[in-house]
């Protein structure tokens, strides 16, 4: 068998592999354990870890991951160092969902409980691919974002660029866009939105395209550029409507921006009619956003008891639905998801 | 599908198509050109020329390789048959890399047939390429077209248990490939058929999984197919799961990529043929999706890029840790050598392809567009402008964004970039329906002569123009002349399309404008000719409504009308068309019905002469038999013309009720019936007439003024006819009688009569006199109760209105009609002077605002919010017309103490707001004034939001933001009534922020404002008086000020201030006491100043001096 067809194999086996087992650490040379989830909990009261005895348990305050061993009726208890990690395999954590939702709803200091020990367990081994620490860090910051708390993101952003040695962009670049939030909150608007254009050219995460869109289209609103703060806003549902999280800001963007562009000049475009749509879109296309509830007090009163009333119509409130039914956009490579959790 | 595809939209698709089968590589040649360098043999003289050929190969220097190859051969005759047949799959190999393929085919059977051992173990230890050979000379018999001898071969390789499983795999991919080649040039139904042949073949390879390349690159073409047949849903679902397999080649990263896009592609074009509104819907959002998901050129630039730097670092890293390579890891350094090459290739071609990102901003756009999310569409097609200016397919872009402009109502805009298209694209394919565009903006917005500019422009400059849109330009040019009533340029115009265009589709409406433009021109000789064409050319025409009608109205346009004739082809008209249904038609009914009342009015009107010739005979003619004659004459002729009227009336109101879609007929026959019936003292017909009217829509703009005219009519029904009779009556018994009783009089006096007969004789005079006026009183009385009893109604019905709409807070008219009532209401109130006693049983203000209440039925509409500040509203404006500003500031505090601003309607906002702020409250003011900045930009009452929020910024000091918001209101023309206002605050805004020369230009444009001469003009003096005591200039202030309480010393506000200031100054900067005394001495004197806070001021500053 030629090489690279078994190289494919074994890589095709590894995926079916992961699947079949839950979270695991992959050191060098190859070795594989399968560690406990520690926030997996059971549902005793209070709730405790879940816990397999033939699983490793991870220590991050000592560095180190323990496992023991049935061998021969005797049980042997081996460690390892955490630094010897190549790999992380960690499917899916639901605090870090949970954190999500509560960000997107509106409660950050439930998302900072949800999320802070997420980055201290992943503090030990945070930039070994597939590691969360990075995609929970950015809750973090999102959730600091929604407290408006400057001093405390400060100095999160601190620590995070002490961490940056440029061995991960991505990190550098959403150091970079919470910068921007943090001077768009302190209202340097032109620079914002100068420095938006300059790194929109330059990035190709949708994810980090989108947040700069809604960065911009933020600063573009508070100088009155009622006009390209939409074009700037709608660019996030024309062009990222993949990433469903951006789009309640994004839309409530564009329905704040259409407001300003109405005049009388205007009447003819009927824009706060069209402005009233996006409102009404959002809060029955994402009924438990924080920006939901914005929309609301945007709203003419009539129009928002019309749009309270489907919202209510959608069951399953606690779950944030997509606009559309829209496929989850390719994944480009492994370097920046936890592909080599598969 | 809203938005016709263009052909810029096909070619982008196929150039999509094209990029997709350069970029990947097929597996088959690959495979000739993956085979591995010779490892086995042993570096020897025949080791090295081996080595040497391949690298040739690699290289691509074809004609030495073949040269050594030929070499080659010679030297391995002696040898074994393993060792020949390398050299002779080398050849093979090489002529296919070559692309001959006949020679290719010729040295694959060779090897085929002459080495039944392929190549031994020579080139791989398990694997002696027969396999590769079989399955590459399929290729070239594809390449050749011979198409039954590749099927037959890989039917083989499918089927023989000894062929390698990637190899079976593979012949089951390519078996799918050449069936569907070969139906290429069949018909739609073997195509067809070959792509279910296709399916099945494939359906084999992903049968066993896609845990294998091969495997994978079947299951890809599956997708394709699948997407040909329209089987999306199947195809998705195949991708989701070969995505999940990829292993992040670039390979795999570009070919999923662009499958997507052809999913999208196969979703759109699904959407354009679906017949149902939601499933079109639905597949035009899932080709949206798909769009919206493929990667973005950088994207796809970085990974692939990554991908290469990977397979070099690689690369790099085996060569460096083995100087002296084995056989086996030269072989593992040639396969990563090779991938890298390929991964290259794919590199390369996909930059090459610029126009990927505009393609897919493209897609998504038209998708946009066929979603009615115009604003999003117009999104897209501008980013193809911002960031791909050099898109090939640009002038499509152009086309769909001057729709999506035209979809959101910028038409100025749309039209600015139809001619900026027409000039940068004259050869492109939407040139003609760009230039049709360009005009037709301006034409339905009723510029008609800058429609016929652009028409003329795109017919003098636009190069491409196609015959059938030069004729629509044409036509259009005409219907604008037409419309523009420019009669004798529309007719010479339709001429000349008659001539121009003998088959034209609108031949027949051109033939009849033609004859509309005699018509309108009053030649109805020529009008005549031109309809009596028509019919006969058109004799169940789509006009000959209009015409029959048009030729009734010839016959009342000569001289003299030919009346009765005209009345009978309305009647006729009426006939046939009165029961259509056809829009046009029924827009013309009440035209008729108008035309036969213009016809009776006109014999009535002639009739006046006979009957005044009449009258003059009656009058002239004191022979009994002859009075009587032309007494009965003029009798009969008034009759007749009474006739005549009340024809013409019940014509006209008959119009009227028909009239509902044809607004200029009603307009006109509702003014003539204006003119009739109130004379005749009709009110109640006009009355019911208007109320039928004002029922129809009660949205509509015009129905508060039918409501006016219900509310009059109704008035004047009190003031009935028969008061006047009864009283002339009255006056007519008691005149006789008087004149005889006065009569007496005057006789007793002239013959001196009797004291006692002369007192009774005036006694008795007096006595009529009471008597008579006693029963006039009587009348009056009846008429006064008449006259209260219609108002009460008029209220009645003004009331009902109302309380239609108190409820709705988004009925703006509702506050006009408050606002009808309160004024109506305030003219009943009686007023008296201060302190005069008053009537008990007057009408009290109480009284009024108990009606009010009543009227608009705010008991009723208890729970309703609105209802209840509508109510406030009244009450305080009732007060306002009462000259009441204590109730009337009761009232609106009310409201703003109990009412949030979404609770209330843009009007009451903006006058409670402004009331509110005059007095100094800018709390609540500041909430209703961002409300209406926030809800009601465009409403009538927007610049109270931006000159309230303005000056309220002002008084809070904060002069940045009250200059951004009246610069705001300026630049976006929101100023209206309140233009002054806001100008006076940008001044002082401007003042305060020290920026003298801008705010001096400010005061001074305000105060030489003709219309604004008043308080902003001496606040404006007063200010530029400020101005420039900051800077220091006492003098020039000091003339400001005086100019200030001089000339405008009715304004206390400002004349005060001013006075102060000069006083202040006279006293401080310029050291002239006596004169700050005398300011401030005739400041003091002033009734309207002498208690201003700065009179107060005033005197401390004098008392200091």
């Amino acid at each position: 068998m030629r090489p690279a067809v078994r190289s494919f194999l074994t890589a095709a086996f590894l995926c079916a592999a992961t699947q079949s087992y839950g979270q695991a650490l992959i050191f060098k040379g190859g070795e594989r354990w399968e560690v406990n989830d520690p926030f997996k909990l059971d549902t005793s009261v209070p709730p405790k870890p879940v816990s397999d005895p033939k699983k490793g348990t991870i220590s991050s305050i000592k560095g180190t991951v323990v496992r023991t061993v049935n061998s021969g009726g005797t049980d042997i208890e081996s460690t390892r160092k955490l630094s010897e990690v190549i790999s992380i395999v960690w499917p899916n954590v639901d605090k870090l969902t949970e954190a999500q939702l509560f960000v997107s709803r509106g409660e950050p200091n439930k998302a900072l409980d949800s999320i802070e020990p997420i980055i201290k367990f992943f503090d030990a081994f945070k930039k070994t691919p597939g590691s969360l620490w990075l995609k929970a860090s950015m809750v973090k910051l999102d959730a600091l974002d929604r407290l408006e708390n400057d001093a405390v993101i400060g100095a999160f952003l601190d620590n995070l660029e002490k961490n940056d040695d440029g061995s991960s962009p991505e990190l550098a670049n959403k150091v970079k866009l919470a910068r921007l939030m943090q001077r768009a909150r302190r209202g340097e608007h032109d620079t914002v939105i100068s420095e938006a254009t300059d790194l929109i050219t330059k990035m190709d995460d949708p994810d980090v395209l989108a947040r700069l869109h809604i960065v911009k289209g933020g600063s573009l609103l508070a100088t009155k550029k009622y006009e390209a703060a939409m074009n700037t806003y709608l660019r996030v549902p024309v062009f990222y409507g993949a990433q469903a999280e951006h789009l309640p800001k994004a839309m409530l963007g564009a329905a704040r921006a259409f407001r300003g562009m109405d005049s009388p000049a205007t009447k003819e475009q009927r824009l706060e009619e069209i402005s009233n749509r996006y409102l009404r879109d959002l809060i029955a296309t994402f009924p438990v956003s924080k920006e939901a509830e914005e929309a609301k007090k945007l709203l003419p009163k009539e129009d928002r008891l019309a749009a309270e009333a489907d919202a209510a119509k959608i069951k399953d409130a606690a779950v944030i639905p997509d606009a559309t039914a829209k496929p989850d956009a390719p994944k480009a490579d492994n370097a920046n998801n936890n592909e080599g959790n598969k | 599908m809203v938005t016709q595809e263009s052909r810029t939209y096909k070619l982008a698709k196929a150039a999509i198509l094209a990029v997709l089968i350069a970029v990947i590589p097929a597996t088959s040649p690959l495979r000739a050109q993956g085979a591995p360098a010779a490892a086995k043999v042993q570096e020897d003289p025949l080791t090295a020329q081996y080595n040497k050929t391949m690298g040739e190969i690699d290289k691509k220097q074809f004609p030495a390789a073949l040269k050594n190859l030929e070499d080659l051969e010679k030297k391995v005759a002696n040898m074994g048959p393993a060792m020949q047949g390398t050299v002779c799959f080398h050849r093979a190999r090489t002529f296919y890399l070559m692309k001959d393929w006949v020679k290719a085919d010729t040295e694959l059977n060779t090897f085929l047939t002459k080495y039944p051992e392929g190549t031994g173990r020579i080139i791989d230890e398990n694997d002696n390429m027969r396999g590769v050979a079989q399955l590459t000379l399929v290729e070239v018999y594809a390449n050749q077209s011979k198409w039954d001898p590749a099927l037959d071969l890989l039917k083989m390789l499918r089927t023989n248990p000894l062929v390698q499983p990637k190899d079976r795999v593979n012949a089951y991919t390519l078996s799918a490939r050449i069936v569907e080649e070969k139906s290429k040039s069949g018909s739609e139904e073997e195509k067809k058929q070959a792509l279910g042949q296709a399916v099945g073949l494939l359906k084999q390879v992903t049968g066993g999984g896609l845990g294998t390349p091969e495997a994978r690159e079947g299951g890809m073409r599956l997708v394709e197919v699948y997407t040909k047949l329209g089987l999306v849903k199947e195809a998705e679902q195949l991708k989701a799961e070969i995505d999940a397999k990829s292993t992040g080649s670039p390979s795999e990263i570009v070919r999923s990529n662009f499958q997507r896009i052809e999913i999208g592609d196969a979703r759109f074009e699904a959407g354009e043929s679906a017949t149902e509104l939601k499933t079109k819907e639905e597949l035009y959002r899932q080709a949206l999706a798909n769009y919206q998901g493929a990667l973005r050129r950088a994207t796809v630039t970085r990974s692939v890029t990554k991908a290469v730097e990977m397979k070099q670092a690689d690369l790099d890293k085996v060569v460096k840790d083995n100087p002296k390579p084995t056989p086996e890891v030269t072989e593992k350094i040639e396969k990563a050598r090779a991938e890298l090459e390929s991964f290259k290739t794919i590199q390369s071609d996909f930059e090459k392809n610029k126009d990927y990102d505009a393609f897919i901003s493209y897609r998504i756009g038209l998708c946009l567009l066929e979603l009615k999310r115009p604003w999003e569409a117009f999104v897209a097609f501008r980013d193809i402008f911002e960031n791909n200016p050099g898109f090939s397919k640009v002038s499509g872009a152009y086309y769909y964004y001057i729709l999506a402009l035209r979809e959101i109502g910028r038409n100025s805009e749309a039209q600015a970039k139809c001619k900026e298209f027409l000039a940068k694209y004259p050869d492109a394919e939407e040139v003609s329906m760009v230039a049709v565009i360009l005009g037709s903006i301006s034409q339905d917005r009723e510029e008609f002569e800058e429609a016929i500019g652009h028409y003329n422009w795109a017919k003098a400059n636009v190069k491409k123009i196609d015959p059938a849109t030069l004729e629509e330009i044409d036509f259009r040019i005409a219907c604008c002349h037409f419309a523009h009533v420019d009669w004798e340029k529309a007719r010479l115009s339709l001429d000349e399309f008659l001539k121009k265009y003998q088959r034209s589709f609108a031949r027949e409406q051109a033939m009849y404008m033609n004859a509309l433009c005699w018509f309108y021109q009053g030649k109805f000789k020529e009008t005549k000719a031109g309809f009596d064409e028509y019919q006969k050319a058109y004799p169940k025409g789509e006009y000959l409504a209009d015409v029959r009608y048009r030729q009734a109205i010839v016959k009342f346009g000569v001289n003299p009308p030919e009346i009765p004739a005209t009345i009978t082809l309305c009647n006729e008209w009426l006939r046939d068309y009165a029961v259509s249904k056809v829009e046009s038609v029924v827009n013309q009914v009440p035209e008729v019905h108008t035309l036969i009342g213009d016809a009776e009015i006109r014999i009535a009107t002639e009739l006046d002469k006979d009957i005044s010739t009449a009258d003059k005979n009656l009058r002239t003619n004191a022979e009994p038999a002859q009075k009587a004659k032309y007494k009965a004459e003029k009798e009969r002729l008034e009759k007749e013309k009474e006739t005549h009227t009340l024809k013409a009336i019940d014509a006209y109101i008959a119009a009227a009720r028909s009239g509902r879609t044809n607004s200029n007929a009603l307009d006109f026959v509702l003014r003539e019936l204006g003119k009739l019936l109130p004379g005749r003292g009709e009110h109640a017909r006009m009355r019911d007439l208007y109320k039928e009217v004002y029922d129809w829509d009660h949205a509509d703009p015009k129905s508060l003024n039918y409501l006016y005219e219900v509310i009059k009519a109704t008035e004047r029904m009190g003031d009935k006819p028969e008061f006047a009779q009864q009283a002339e009556a009255v006056q007519k018994r008691f005149s006789a009688q008087l004149a005889a009783a006065r009569k007496k009089v005057d006789d007793l006096l002239k013959s001196d009569g009797k004291p006692a007969d002369v007192a009774a004789a005036k006694a008795a005079v007096t006595t009529l006199s009471t008597e008579l006026a006693a029963e006039l009183a009587v009348v009056d009385k009846a008429r006064q109760a008449s006259v209260l009893a219609a108002k009460t109604e008029a209220l009645g019905i003004l009331s009902t209105a109302v309380a239609e709409s108190i409820n709705d807070r988004k009925q703006e008219g509702s506050e006009k009609l408050v606002l009808f009532l309160a004024e109506k209401l305030a003219r009943k109130v009686k007023r008296v002077k201060p302190g005069a006693a008053v009537d008990p049983s007057a009408y009290t203000v109480a009284n009024a605002e108990d009606e009010i209440t009543k009227l608009l039925r705010l008991e009723e509409n208890k729970d309703s919010l609105i209802a209840q500040a509508r109510g406030f509203f009244a009450k305080g404006q009732l007060a306002a017309f009462l000259r009441d500003p204590v109730k009337s500031d009761f009232y609106f505090k009310k409201i703003s103490a109990n009412y949030k601003a979404e609770e209330l309607s843009p009007t009451i906002l903006a006058i409670v707001g402004d009331h509110m702020l005059a007095k100094g409250e800018t709390k609540n003011s500041e909430g209703y004034f961002q409300y209406i900045m926030e809800h009601h930009r465009s409403s009538e009452y927007a610049d109270y939001g931006f000159a309230g929020l303005a000056e309220i910024r002002l008084i809070q000091k904060k002069y940045k933001e009250a200059l951004e918001l009246c610069a705001e209101a300026i630049d976006n023309g929101v100023v209206m009534s309140k233009e002054k206002d806001i100008r006076f605050t940008k001044a002082r805004a401007l003042a305060e922020t020290q920026k003298y020369d801008e705010a001096k230009k400010e005061f001074e444009e305000i105060a030489k404002t003709k219309e604004w001469k008043g308080e902003s003009t001496a606040g404006c003096l007063y200010w530029l008086g400020v101005m420039e005591e900051r800077q220091g200039h006492n003098a020039e202030a000091v003339a400001y000020y005086r100019r200030t309480y001089q000339a405008w010393k009715k304004y206390e506000v400002w004349s005060a201030k001013a006075y102060l200031g000069a006083a202040r100054l006279f006293a401080t900067k310029l050291d002239q006491k006596k004169e700050a005394k005398e300011i401030i001495t005739e400041m003091l004197s002033k009734d309207r100043i002498k208690d201003t806070p700065e009179a107060t001021e005033a005197r401390i500053l004098s008392a200091k001096l």
